[in-house]
């Protein structure tokens, strides 16, 4: 009998490590994968921009004004920083991520906030059409916007037929942020009006009841309950806008250039992998910044 | 099936004759092989060699066949790249046998390639020196492209012969003239160094051409002042489109009037309607730069000689012709060397082009122009 219960015991016991292998196991290859695709050549990116040259990656050893050092300087840091050009791209790409961030929160909230209120035709139709940018390729779509805004393309002619002036917004910055609205809008939408479902309906009749109107009703009740979705869609747009290239690529200015576009002239073109590198690096670095705050805010908000 | 029977006839017969060492120089083997070629580039090269070049070459050498292996724009030469240094690291062969790639030069210098010669390739002696020396002799350039001056005889009934001539044209004719950012395209990309050129020590020059001390780019200083200077009077105040089909496009809506560009795609875009028939397209004396498509031999080639014998057939002039008609392409050899017809045809344009920067100095000058010109105003 003794014995008996001592093997159930065991066996017991046993389980939960098998069963612990068994997770560790299945969570390997995706882990494994990351290492291998991402952590590692972060890691190699990041020493790279540090002066330190692999001799056996013939696309970093064989670039143009590379910086090398025996031990790990901020070099090439300094050499960007010193670039008037360089400090243009950067400021022209934080400001296309925050205009675009900032333009998308307030037009996605509006349109959240009127779609799940009204239950009209209008309402129904709107819901179906702020979908329609997620099923248009992003090159289809800028194509779209350059064909439309340009000097000459419909706006333009149109305007023009009335006899006002018309400064296309295409070629510069404006142009970038109205691309990065059309293509971030959906995901805005989507996020803070799920959100929005989850707000008991009594809430909001109590505070009605109580005589809030609707500027109070926003801001003591939804806005506080709905802080964790507009975080979110504040954090992601910010960092899609500043690794944004296709959008940027095809309306973007001659010059400053976004970050990303520069990174791929600076590997490609002008042969310099060093510095576009470490374009990277700070990109990764500054998005981390905005993740970091994300993942503070909502820990924040959990514990409360 | 009687194609292939009576290919193969001839093929018998040619051993049966035992003309073996008159095969041999020709296809450079008398035995059935393989030889593996990686290319790269747009649809229409994939089409040039798949449905022109290649089933040209199973005719004459049947017991060569010519694995394409085609990497579409290119995206995949740094991957053979390092593959060939990984092969050569490990000991194993690499399994390519030819080569078209526009990092050969880089390939060539990490002792990666066979050097080329006319000793062993006999018609490299019809190839402009020059165009063989700019890839190290590690290639044979095999077709051609020139940037020309496109303008539209709608408006411009003398177009300007000459650089400067055509930089008075731009001033006088403000927003009627523009070009790509350097780096999107060589259209634009010639027209920046044809300007930076006419400012360089000319005992120096030849350096530009050939090696690399950016020292020497002191010496561009005057020529990006004078494309500052030309900045106000491009489209649109000094926007530059992306790309050589940006300009093509400008030029085709009237945007613009004139514009450097491709002979090769603004040909074919005249040919399909794109561009309407008043573009015309002339040279400037002294020439825009132009480029060559280069194949070369990977040095563990286990066929060089095969390999080398079907590079000299294709600067023969069967070849050389589809290159000019289907591409509408320069000819890899000199235009001398091609029927009078061809060169009648091409007349505007049929001159010895240019030289490029070396790619290092290209690269540098595409960096400055971006950073200079470009952010200018």
């Amino acid at each position: 009998m003794t014995t008996l219960q001592a093997g159930a015991r065991t066996q017991q016991e046993k389980r939960p490590i098998r069963a612990q292998l068994t997770g560790l196991l299945l969570v390997a290859p995706p882990i494994a994968l990351l290492a291998l695709l991402v952590a590692w050549p972060a890691v190699s990116a990041i020493s790279f921009s540090l002066g330190l040259i692999p001799g056996n990656n013939l696309l970093f050893s064989q670039g143009l004004h590379l910086i090398r050092s025996d031990h790990p300087t901020f070099q090439v840091y300094k050499a960007l920083w010193g670039q008037p050009a360089f400090r243009a791209d950067l400021a022209l790409t934080v400001g296309v991520a925050l205009w675009s961030t900032l333009s998308i929160c307030v037009l996605a909230y509006a349109l959240a906030l009127y779609t799940h209120f009204h239950r009209h035709r209008l309402a129904t139709l709107l819901r179906s059409l702020y979908l329609v940018p997620m099923f248009v390729p992003v090159v289809i779509a800028s194509y779209g916007l350059l064909l439309f805004f340009e000097g000459r393309g419909w706006l333009g002619s149109l305007i023009a037929q009335l006899g006002a002036p018309y400064r296309s917004p295409i070629f510069h910055q404006g142009g970038v942020v109205l691309g990065q609205v059309w293509q971030g809008i959906p995901f805005g939408v989507l996020l803070l009006g799920a959100g929005l479902e989850q707000i008991a309906p009594e809430l909001l009749d109590a505070a009605r009841d109580c005589g809030a109107n609707i500027w109070t009703l926003l801001g003591r009740v939804i806005l506080p309950l709905n802080w964790t979705g507009l975080l979110i869609v504040a954090t992601f747009t910010f960092i899609g806008g500043m690794g944004s290239f296709t959008i940027p690529f095809l309306l973007g200015p001659n010059a400053p250039q976004l970050l990303a576009v520069e990174m791929n002239n600076y590997f490609g073109s002008f042969d310099q992998p060093q510095p576009a590198v470490a374009m990277a690096v700070l990109t990764f670095l500054i998005a981390s910044l905005a993740g970091g705050l994300y993942v503070f805010a909502t820990y924040r908000q959990r514990k409360l | 099936m009687r194609g292939s029977g009576k290919r193969r006839f001839a093929a018998l017969s040619l051993t049966l004759l035992g003309s073996a060492a008159l095969a041999a120089p020709a296809c450079g083997t008398t035995r059935p092989i393989t030889l593996t070629f990686y290319s790269s580039g747009d649809v229409n090269v994939h089409h040039l060699w798949a449905s022109d070049l290649l089933p040209m070459y199973a005719k004459i050498c049947s017991q060569v066949h010519i694995r394409l292996v085609f990497s579409t724009h290119g995206t995949a030469d740094q991957l053979t790249l390092d593959r060939l240094a990984a092969a050569k690291q490990a000991g194993k062969p690499s399994g390519v046998d030819l080569w078209e790639s526009g990092l050969l030069l880089e390939a060539g210098q990490s002792g990666l390639l066979r050097k080329l010669s006319p000793a062993a390739i006999s018609n490299l002696k019809r190839v402009n020196p020059e165009v063989f020396a700019s890839y190290g002799g590690y290639g044979v350039p095999y077709r051609g492209s020139s940037v020309v001056l496109a303008y539209n005889s709608n408006h411009i009934a003398h177009p300007p012969r000459t650089l400067s001539g055509l930089e008075r044209w731009i001033q006088a004719h403000p927003g009627k003239f523009t070009y790509n950012p350097p780096n999107t395209g060589g259209s634009g990309d010639a027209f920046v160094q044809a300007v930076l050129e006419q400012f360089l020590q000319p005992a120096e020059s030849k350096a530009f051409f050939t090696g690399y001390a950016p020292q020497l780019e002191a010496q561009w200083k005057p020529g990006w002042h004078e494309l500052i200077k030309l900045g106000k009077d491009m489209y649109q105040g000094g926007f530059y489109p992306q790309g050589n089909v940006g300009v093509l496009q400008a030029l085709g809506r009237g945007s613009i009037w004139m514009a450097p560009v491709w002979s090769d795609m603004s040909l074919s875009y005249l040919a399909q309607g794109l561009l309407p028939s008043s573009i015309k397209l002339e040279q400037l004396q002294p020439p825009f730069y132009g480029g060559s498509a280069y194949i070369g031999i990977p040095k563990d080639s286990a066929h060089p000689q095969a390999a080398e014998a079907f590079l000299n057939w294709l600067l023969t002039p069967g070849p050389q012709a589809v290159v000019v008609h289907q591409m509408h392409g320069y000819p890899g050899v000199e235009w001398k060397y091609v029927p009078s017809s061809v060169q009648r045809k091409f007349a505007a344009i049929a001159e010895n082009y240019g030289v490029g920067f070396s790619p290092k100095f290209d690269a540098d000058m595409a960096q400055k122009w971006s950073q200079k010109v470009a952010g200018s105003h």
